[in-house]
């Protein structure tokens, strides 16, 4: 070993110094990769926790108070995400074409804030929140940040894992409409996503979950029906789920 | 957040309410056939027809979307399987160098790697641009990483020293005209492929001990070490370090296999050279030095 040693010592420099100047380089651009993302990591802590507070004043809707109330306060956070994608936005924009680059650090959080969005948004007006009103939404219009479509189909079958909780209590409080309506959009919903040829993956484990969402509010549904509870008449109820 | 709720809590929270309706049933039937109501129903069933037409319309964009995607994400991997596969021969070739031979096999696999240039990292250059170059690299890093493995492999048997990723780069830029942004290799793929390469030295080097050729044997070594004394400070700070932390203990493993193998040269002298070379007729007849003969 000893010898092989010597040798080393008796190598030309020049070929071990420009080798050594390259990673260098190596080393300080990925030093600077990654203080971009611990940037981006922090504000997307901040995203994480003002979904938490979001999530928290919706979770309300299942202890059926006023809705109206409860999304005004939890809009008041949309303001806030907005300011934090704003600033993600600034953080990529100083680094052109890298946005999946770091694309995992924000994933995740995008998806739950999507489905928060759409959740909001279907209490308010019963239709769904198109990609382009969320990205609206989350003020992301420029050309290096926008909102993954990916990320927002995810975030719309977490929306709709949270339905099938919202009809039994709503059920429970009384509103058996409530069962049809919701029937009604997640039948139209899981049509919708039968359009897209999904790979396998992430995407499509999430929309295949979604077929157990719509079997239990379809039994819900039932069970509000056979009863005689639902308040419209039958023939408009069977209209409203087969259109 | 809504995910990680257990669908257990769900199916628990249905049983409860269909237990615990049976009483509100009685009470509550009163109001079923208000006409105002069933107005009002009718009304948002139009409605909601009108927005599940909406919905399609938008999922329509959305398929439209996936679909591009995913024929675009396919056209990326089969370029890179191509990349990969003809980088793999340009290895190969190498491989079959000799003392003897080594200027036109050099030269053939010089040429090799300029054609999978041409034909196949082209048809990614189209495809990798703007956001889609870090979208898609799952897809298309294996062929690169492999590409990089080949043309620094190559490199290392002509001048002895390591292709740089600016070098590599720039043999890039012939194949994007001004109407495309030039595919320039990222940092991460060009450490994976030079991961790779230790490997192939390390055939190298023994191949080279057993012909002979003890002091290519001992400038591998030195090489191999070099690189991954420098890797060893590059690796932490690499985005998604786990792929390479395996790879770094492999090339330890190369690294100590050129070691033992030049010991044992060192050591044991020219006796070794004699037992090795029956590995390769022609070097058994010429490459032998002359006392065992």
């Amino acid at each position: 070993m000893a010898g092989v040693d010597g040798s080393l010592s008796a190598a030309p420099p020049s070929p071990t110094q420009s080798l050594e100047k390259q990673f260098d380089v190596f080393k300080a651009q990925l030093e600077e990769s990654g203080t971009l993302r611990e940037r981006i990591r922090h504000v997307v802590s901040e995203i994480e926790s003002t979904t938490r507070v979001m999530y928290a004043s919706l979770l309300l809707v299942h202890q059926s108070r006023p809705t109206p109330e409860l999304l005004e306060k939890a809009k008041s956070q949309i303001d806030v995400l907005k300011g934090k994608y704003n600033q993600l936005a600034e953080i990529l924009g100083e680094h052109p074409g890298q946005y999946y680059r770091y694309h995992g650090d924000w994933r995740s959080e995008t998806q739950t804030v999507v489905s928060l969005l759409t959740l909001m948004h279907w209490l308010e007006t019963g239709s769904l929140l198109e990609h382009n009103d969320a990205q609206e939404k989350l003020g992301l219009n420029g050309p290096e940040f926008s909102l993954d479509i990916e990320d927002y189909l995810v975030g719309v079958c977490f929306m709709s894992n949270e339905l099938p909780r919202y009809v039994v209590n709503q059920v429970t409080a009384g509103d058996y409409d409530c069962s049809r309506k919701v029937l009604k959009f997640l039948t139209d919903l899981h049509a919708a996503f039968r359009m897209l040829n999904l790979r396998n993956d992430f995407l499509r484990k999430k929309f295949d979950g979604m077929k157990y969402d719509l079997r239990k509010v379809e039994e819900v549904y039932y069970d509000v029906k056979i009863r005689g509870l639902s308040s419209n008449g039958e023939s408009v109820g069977d209209q409203g789920i087969e259109g | 957040m809504l995910h990680s709720f257990p669908s257990s809590l769900h199916t628990h929270r249905v049983s409860l309410f269909m237990a615990a309706s049976k009483p509100q049933r009685l009470f509550q039937r009163t109001d079923v056939q208000s006409s105002p109501k069933r107005a009002r129903t009718m009304a948002t069933a139009t409605t909601t027809t009108t927005e599940s037409a909406a919905m399609r319309d938008s999922f329509a964009k959305y398929a439209q979307y996936l679909n591009d995607l995913n024929e675009k994400r396919e056209r990326v991997v089969k370029a890179s399987r191509d990349v990969t596969m003809n980088s793999k021969k340009v290895i190969f070739q190498v491989r079959r160098m000799s003392k003897y031979n080594k200027l036109e096999v050099l030269e053939k696999a010089e040429k090799d790697l300029a054609a999978v240039r041409d034909q196949h990292i082209s048809r990614l250059v189209r495809e990798l641009q703007g956001t889609d170059f870090w979208k898609l690299r799952r897809a298309y890093s294996p062929g690169i990483q492999e590409y990089v493995e080949a043309a620094t492999f190559c490199s290392f048997c002509t001048s002895g020293t390591l292709l740089k990723l600016d070098e590599i780069n720039n043999t890039l830029l012939p194949l994007s005209d001004s109407s495309l942004r030039p595919l320039q290799i990222n940092i991460l793929d060009y450490l994976l492929g030079l991961a790779d390469l230790t490997g192939e030295l390390m055939r190298l080097a023994i191949g080279r001990i057993s012909d002979g050729e003890i002091q290519f044997a001992e400038k591998i070594c030195r090489f191999v070490r070099d690189i991954y004394r420098e890797l060893t400070l590059v690796v932490p700070h690499m985005d998604d370090s786990s792929d390479m932390k395996i790879k770094m203990d492999v090339m330890l493993q190369s690294v100590m296999k050129i070691e033992n193998a030049c010991f044992s040269v060192h050591v044991r002298g020219s006796e070794y050279t004699g037992l090795l070379g029956s590995d390769d007729p022609n070097s058994f007849l010429v490459g032998v030095p002359d006392i065992e003969l």
